[in-house]
């Protein structure tokens, strides 16, 4: 085992929204932070939500946590705007039976929407209702309007662990925590596999926050502490492109809400909810699960099965432990629970509540150490919020498109001169190398020596690379070559990252096979099979844990 | 408007463009019909045989070699259907194999020879070409600006990947350490790579320079000799006896280049295979065209078959449909050479697969019916492996005549045949078999169907 001397305030466990959230409130606060990820950074739970920072709307049965995240909404579109997007939705009625019953959320709704800066709930006639969306079924009576805001939420935790590094806090992705050093029951110290130097190390910690999302009862048990979460999994599917014009949102089969949510330059379906005892590593959308959100969705939009299903994503939410409640009744708030021996662990929350969940633990935390310095963490930029960007300016300045240049805005705010301060020196870096997204390799270039990646997929997570209509298909190859090219890798290596890449999008890709996707697995089979005679490479590849089995 | 021919051919790739051309030869009255864009477009241009057996890892070192295998384990491969011939002898099925795909390659090479596709490599061994990844596939006819004659023989052999400022396609320096550390692992010559970026900008910006881009620039006057001078002191710093270049030469003039090339710097230069858009796939297609084409027959491109009407047993009339006109064809005999999932020849849903012109019946990989499937149950966990995916060997199923068959097993029409990736029963991707299963089913649907018309009239 090699070990350290360096000793920390605070270990972080977890590169989630939570836990990078914790570790910028740590390092802003001034305590010596290392956050540990055994993987990348927003590589779990956070990189399959929704990305909505909700008013709470679903939870007015819980009037604290409709309050909590409006102000949190208000929080992250101070410190993160440029990673925001605002969403109207509708949600239409075909019954008017399946409206009288509650209304309430009209009022808990427009009570707070002044603070979010938008309108009150709005009833539409069936007439403005299909104008706004010419797709909805001829047979609405009805809608509610009202907006809800979305944000990125692999960009939230990047930007949130680049923050804490830029107020001193070590930042460590592919260290998998695997156990604890203790003295009479009480954490001295962490114990971690580091994946990159295949060596297991060691450092000293005051105080350690498992911020492990679904896997906090793991690190909580090498403790020799208890921990219990009501794991419930969602799924989603993505379509290739944006097929309404707002979100909607409706009652599915079973009385539940779903949504159908412009993304990005996609569209999100989801999700489901169904409790969860698989190992979240290998869990993939289930058939059914592809089929009851159709079907659902089907209902409202009748022609939804015209746009083609590019990949479907699942993830696990890490509930509190509430048991005989339906999923939807359970708690969406959280709880920090001390265990009295050095570590201190997350159950419940959501994305919208990182940093409220963050300033919390953070709280606790300088009680402990003795540091009274108050949180800001609501009031400082996260980088590339610190002003305006005038894309038209950068557009005619730096001769790159409009639209390439607002997809980079919405990744990077002020961040982006930078970027395209590299083109001046090398031109040939505004060439295009995801079309789908668009991304150009300066922008590539900059995320690797900037954003610490290692393989291909963490450049996905910080660019969005990979994720439109065509999958990677024709990116893969192409990026792959600039990572190996700035991280000096081998020739193995280079194939290796394009296999793990392919796998990864295949795992979305495969349970919602069908139409036009056939053939674009088709060519994606003719370009890396057929053509590159990757199937029978003979590299070091590991099976991924949705591969292994029969 | 209606029409009339001896043999109508649907779909323009190369299962269609050999049997349309074999027909035309022949002297029957040949149309052709092409909805839109082929695989055969999409393809790196070399013309794969067999390089491997399913899940297996070693390549076969001939075609010959491979066909064998395939015929022993495969009994409805697309290339095993050509050994059911009335009364032949079991030990000669190989040789009826063998036989007829060679005959296949050189009537081929022939018809190619003076296009802007024309082949090397022969029926007698597989060669193990360089792609854009830095890897090496088994394929067995390349396009001759894509042949090295002794790079990976000669012992003193110096190789230098040439890429182009601003074309993302190609990364030279990753290609270059990628093939070195293959040759060094298995002890063969190139010892020593190199690699070196040019400047060509078609349209005087020096960045998202496309590959097709780079090929039209080149079929202008001069530029090639622009491209010798930059490459000239590269190839001289490495002392390269050997440069590989994308795919990227040329359309129309890409053998000139190559000997242009490789006058004025000394060096054998050869393009490695690559992705599309494809510069060799599209020759490939236009030589295809041009072929069909010169030897009599006759196409409509961008138009689509939707339709047909069947009597007796027999197909009469196919209808196609193109933007502004839609049109009655009769003919004596049809192929159906539609493709894949590219070509459109097959679509799929949560419901099945389909046949798209005819509603033909589909198989599995395992021949049972493909009518109902849900094609992610027909697919592996693992993206990219010697496995491949089921749902890649989809298609229909053949009598020894090349005519598809129903339920029954019997002929659906007398007068239908058909050939190349619609078929099922192979996995091109992995067997390294997409364009030797077209062109030989092709050419034996058309062979069946010649014999047909001809026995009609
Ligand atoms: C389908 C779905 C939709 C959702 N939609 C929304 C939404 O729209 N809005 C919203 O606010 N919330 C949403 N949520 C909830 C939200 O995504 C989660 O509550 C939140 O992101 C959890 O973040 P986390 O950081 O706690 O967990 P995670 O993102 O899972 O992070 C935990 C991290 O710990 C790491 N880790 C685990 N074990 C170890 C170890 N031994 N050593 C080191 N690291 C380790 C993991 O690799 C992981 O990166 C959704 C959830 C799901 C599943
Ligand atoms: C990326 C890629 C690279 C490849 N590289 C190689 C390689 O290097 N070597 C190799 O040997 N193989 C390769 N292959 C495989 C090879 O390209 C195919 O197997 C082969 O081209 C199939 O030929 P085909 O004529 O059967 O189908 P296609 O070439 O797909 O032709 C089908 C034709 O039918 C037309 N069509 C479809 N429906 C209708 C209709 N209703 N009416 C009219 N026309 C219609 C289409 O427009 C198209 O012209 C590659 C494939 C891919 C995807």
């Amino acid at each position: 085992m090699c070990m350290s001397d360096s000793e920390f305030d605070v270990v972080v466990i977890g590169g989630g929204s939570t836990g990078t959230a914790v570790a910028r409130d740590c390092a802003m606060r001034g305590f010596r932070t290392l956050l540990l990820e055994r993987d990348d950074i927003a590589s779990a739970t956070v990189g399959t939500c929704a990305g909505m920072i909700s008013s709470g709307l679903k939870y007015r049965s819980e009037p604290d946590i409709m309050k909590m995240c409006s102000t949190e909404v208000v929080h992250l579109n101070r410190i993160a705007r440029h990673i925001i997007m605002k969403n109207p939705i509708l949600t239409p009625f075909r019954d008017l039976s399946d409206v009288g019953s509650d209304m309430e959320y009209v009022e808990s709704y427009s009570e707070h929407a002044e603070e979010r800066d938008v309108p009150e709930m709005m009833f539409l006639t069936p007439e403005a209702t299909i104008a706004i969306e010419p797709l909805l079924h001829p047979d609405v009576v009805f809608s509610v309007y009202y907006e809800e805001f979305f944000i990125d939420p692999f960009r939230l935790c990047l930007l949130q662990a680049l923050d804490a590094k830029r107020h001193g806090a070590e930042i460590k992705t592919y260290c998998e925590v695997i156990g604890f050093e203790t003295v009479n029951d009480v954490i001295q110290g962490v114990v971690f596999y580091n994946r990159i130097t295949g060596t297991t190390e060691k450092i000293g910690a005051k105080i350690v926050v498992n911020a492990a999302g679904p896997w906090a009862p793991k690190i909580a048990g090498f403790s020799g502490a208890e921990l219990e979460l009501r794991l419930n999994k969602g799924a989603h599917i993505i379509l290739d492109r944006r097929v309404v014009n707002v979100g909607i949102s409706v009652k599915a089969l079973d009385g539940r809400y779903i949504y159908l949510f412009p993304h990005e330059n996609t569209t999100l379906l989801g999700t489901t909810a169904l409790d969860t005892w698989e190992d979240p590593d290998s869990l993939v959308a289930s058939f059914d699960e592809i089929e009851y959100l159709m079907r659902s969705i089907e209902t409202y939009i009748p022609s939804i099965r015209d746009a083609r299903i590019i990949r479907t994503m699942a993830g696990v939410r890490p509930l509190v432990a509430d048991w005989k409640v339906p999923e939807g009744k359970v708690t969406r708030g959280y709880q920090v629970i001390d265990h009295e021996n050095g570590l201190i662990s997350f159950t419940g929350g959501k994305l919208v509540m990182c940093r409220h969940m963050a300033e919390a633990v953070t709280d606790i935390v300088s009680k402990k150490l003795g540091n009274d310095s108050a949180c800001t963490t609501h009031e400082k930029p996260l980088p590339g919020n610190e002003a305006d960007v005038d894309v038209e300016a950068l557009s005619a300045e730096y001769g790159v498109s409009m639209h390439a240049l607002e997809r980079m805005r919405a990744r990077r705010g002020t961040e982006m001169t930078k970027i395209l301060e590299l083109t001046k020196d090398h031109p040939e870096w505004k060439t295009t190398i995801c079309t789908c997204e668009p991304i150009i390799e300066a922008e590539i270039r900059y995320a690797i020596r900037e954003e610490f990646p290692q393989t291909l997929n963490d450049l996905r997570r910080r660019l969005r690379l990979g994720t439109g209509p065509c999958q990677g298909t024709f990116c893969t190859y192409k990026a792959a070559s600039i990572l190996s090219e700035e991280l000096d890798l081998q020739g193995d290596d280079f194939l290796v990252d394009i296999l793990d890449f392919r796998a990864e999008r295949w795992k979305g890709i495969r349970p919602s096979m069908r139409g036009e996707q056939l053939a674009q697995e088709e060519l994606a089979q003719g370009m890396y099979s057929c053509v590159g005679n990757l199937d029978q490479s003979d590299v070091d590849y590991d099976l991924k844990p949705w591969e292994e089995g029969v | 408007m209606d029409m009339e021919c001896d043999l109508l051919v649907i779909g323009g790739g190369m299962a269609g463009l050999v049997a349309g051309t074999l027909a035309a030869e022949a002297g029957l009255s040949t149309i052709l019909l092409r909805k839109g864009q082929s695989a055969t477009a999409y393809s790196s241009g070399a013309i794969d045989i067999i390089g491997y057996l399913p899940d297996a890892s070693e390549p076969f070192s001939t075609p010959e070699e491979g066909l064998a295998a395939i015929a022993g384990l495969y009994p409805l491969h697309p290339y095993s259907i050509i050994g059911y011939v009335d009364g032949i002898k079991p030990e000669d099925v190989v040789d009826e194999i063998v036989g007829r795909t060679r005959d296949t390659i050189t009537w081929l090479k022939e018809k190619l020879k003076d296009t802007i596709a024309p082949l090397s490599g022969d029926f007698k061994s597989n060669i193990f070409p360089i792609t854009i990844l830095g890897t090496t596939k088994p394929t067995c006819l390349v396009q001759k600006t894509m042949y090295s004659e002794d790079l990976q023989t000669r012992e003193d052999s110096v190789l230098l990947f040439t890429g182009f400022s601003g074309n993302a396609d190609f990364n030279p320096s990753v290609a270059a350490k990628t093939y070195l550390e293959d040759r060094i692992a298995i002890g063969e010559p190139p010892r020593k790579v190199g690699h070196c970026t040019l400047r060509v900008s078609p349209f005087g910006k020096p960045y998202n320079v496309s590959s097709v881009e780079i090929a039209r620039h080149l079929d202008h006057e001069r530029s090639i000799e622009d491209l010798a001078t930059q490459l000239k002191p590269q190839v001289e710093q490495l002392g390269a006896t050997h440069v590989a270049v994308p795919p990227v030469l040329g359309i129309k003039t890409a053998m000139d280049n190559k000997k242009k090339l490789e006058d004025q710097i000394g060096a054998e230069v050869f393009e490695m295979l690559g992705f599309p858009p494809s510069v060799p796939g599209l020759r490939l297609q236009l030589a295809l065209e041009e072929m069909y084409r010169t030897n009599g027959g006759k196409m409509l491109v961008g138009h689509e078959a939707t339709s047909y009407i069947k009597t007796e047993g027999r197909i009469t009339k196919v209808s196609a449909k193109a933007p502004r006109r839609e049109m009655n064809i009769e003919a004596k005999a049809f192929i159906l050479s539609t493709g894949k999932y590219i070509g459109g020849g097959l679509s799929g849903d949560e419901n099945g697969i389909r046949e798209t012109v005819f509603g033909l019946m589909t198989v599995t990989d395992a021949y049972h019916s493909a009518g109902e499937i849900i094609p992610s149950r027909y697919t592996n966990r693992i993206a990219i492996s010697p496995e491949g995916h089921p749902i890649n060997s989809c298609g229909l199923t053949l009598d020894p005549h090349f005519r598809p068959i129903n339920e029954d097993g019997v002929e659906w029409a007398s007068n239908l045949y058909s050939a190349g990736a619609v078929l099922a029963g192979y996995d091109y991707s992995i067997e390294k078999s997409g364009l030797g299963v077209a062109a030989v089913s092709g050419f034996s649907a058309a062979k069946h169907a010649i014999d047909f018309i001809k026995e009609v009239a």
